[in-house]
């Protein structure tokens, strides 16, 4: 009994050590014989409208069954005027330059249409697509076909999507200064002089001052103009009264606002769960790359305003903002 | 016989594994283990903004005699929603425990927070009084 176990146990042990000695080996990959394409989204981050997407098409057939004669993007919903296929294809030279070689004509919008057609005796190409993001796809879906055509009467399709665009507004670089260009609204993304605020006076959201008070540190600060303690010294105009939550933020440097190497993005979502209902209505001793989430008092938009740079000389700043409107 | 003696060998042997395994080391009800330590303080206290950064001008100063903690913040700060974080001796713990913003703004009631020593046995309450720069 003994030994016919102990034989099983050899067979098992020589089976296994047999089957562990096959190697799989390497082939190369063959050929397709047709024309192939693939695609890349380039950027990353919630789509803004007026900033790009941008896509990388590559298309290529083998030498030998001919060339590339044209390329094309269609979009479900059609991008802006600046939306444009790449006509030039890029390589990386030594010093790690992108460097262009025109391939094609420049490239010609028609509704969600964007066809660039090949001009160069060429059988490989990576293209570059920027769809500028139009208003009127504000909280849509866009969707993307990519097609090429080859000179053998071949041609592929790639689809890409769908991809969702932002409900939320951005603007970029106010600049702000003490006791003059002061007034800012989150409503019209602006800001005012002490005249213009005066026509505005219902839409001022924020002030925007700079002290050095004794024994205190203030510096720089966005206050409400219900916050009148917070507001040494400011001339308000006569009808800003609003009282805006304003919570401080550190650390949160968003990439489209801050344009800095971090890679975090405000979406619409974190201002559909921002609470910063117990929040006051002032925020001062602010400092460079800081920023605030506001709330109107109205409550019909969310913001957050991001601080890019602050100048306690000339008591200034300059500010990014996002805003988005509650339904 | 001498099959039984080997099972009975076996049930002994995995009772008494089933059984070490089981020792009693005294926890209370957060599942924290009670030491012997007895000692009860506080041994730094930290005040953090909305924006996670320090409201503290200053240093704080604590007195672990007459338990105390006394604070400065500066100006504009924010007191309805601050993180209070506290440091306690080894094996300490806080009562009431702290889990998110707390609400200092009535600076005529100061906040009081309780550390339990080790042994779960010694309780000081310490009051942590705020005081707000002013120009």
């Amino acid at each position: 009994m003994r030994h016919t176990y102990l034989y099983y146990f050899l067979v098992l042990i020589g089976l296994v050590s047999l089957s562990s000695c096959e190697e799989e080996e390497y082939a190369i990959p063959t050929l397709k014989q047709e024309l192939q394409n693939d695609v890349i989204k380039r950027t990353i981050g919630p789509n803004l409208v007026g900033m790009n997407i941008e896509f990388a098409y590559a298309m290529a057939l083998p030498k030998s069954m001919g060339k590339l004669v044209s390329a094309e993007v269609e979009a479900t919903v059609a991008g802006g005027e600046a939306t444009y296929l790449e006509n030039r294809s890029f390589y990386t030279n030594g010093s790690g330059e992108d460097v262009g070689i025109e391939v094609g004509s420049k490239s010609v919008n028609s509704g969600g249409r964007t066809t660039v057609t090949f001009t160069k005796d060429t059988s490989a190409a990576t293209l570059r697509y920027f769809y500028r993001i139009p208003t009127t796809a504000r909280g849509k879906e866009v969707s993307f076909k990519f097609s090429a055509q080859a000179s053998n009467g071949q041609s592929v399709t790639y689809s890409m999507g769908p991809y969702k665009i932002a409900e939320m507004d951005m603007v970029l670089d106010l600049d702000v200064t003490d006791s003059t260009k002061a007034y800012i609204s989150i409503e019209d993304m602006a800001v005012y002089n002490l005249a213009d605020a005066a026509a505005n006076a219902s839409k001022i959201d924020l002030v925007y001052l700079y002290r050095t008070i004794p024994n205190i540190t203030f510096s720089h600060g966005l206050v409400s103009p219900s916050a009148k303690t917070y507001l040494p010294g400011v001339n308000l105009p006569a009808g800003a009264t609003r009282s805006s939550r304003v919570q401080k933020v550190w650390n949160l440097r968003d990439f489209h606002l801050a344009r800095l190497q971090y890679g975090v993005y405000i979406d619409d979502l974190d201002f559909q769960k921002l609470d910063i209902a117990s929040a006051p209505d002032y925020a001062i001793n602010l400092r460079s790359e800081a920023g605030v989430w506001v709330e109107t008092q109205d409550g019909k938009y969310r913001a957050y305003v991001y601080i890019n740079s602050v100048n306690n000389n000339t008591k200034s700043a300059k500010i990014s903002i996002k805003r988005y409107m509650m339904k | 016989m001498l099959k039984n003696i080997k099972w009975i060998a076996a049930m002994m042997l995995t009772v008494s594994m089933l059984v070490s395994c089981k020792e009693d080391f005294p926890v209370d009800e957060d599942g924290l283990l009670i030491t012997g330590r007895s000692q009860c303080y506080v041994s730094n206290f930290e005040l953090l903004g909305p924006d996670f950064q320090t409201v503290r001008v200053e240093n704080p100063v604590i007195d672990t005699t007459a338990q105390t903690i006394n604070v400065k913040v500066f100006y504009g700060t924010d007191l309805k929603n601050l993180y209070p974080q506290f440091s306690l001796v080894t094996d300490a713990k806080l009562d009431p425990k702290i889990t998110g913003k707390e609400d200092f703004s009535d600076l005529s009631k100061p906040k009081q927070y309780t550390v339990v020593s080790g042994n779960r046995k010694v309780r000081k309450t310490y009051t942590v009084n705020l005081t707000v720069q002013t120009p």
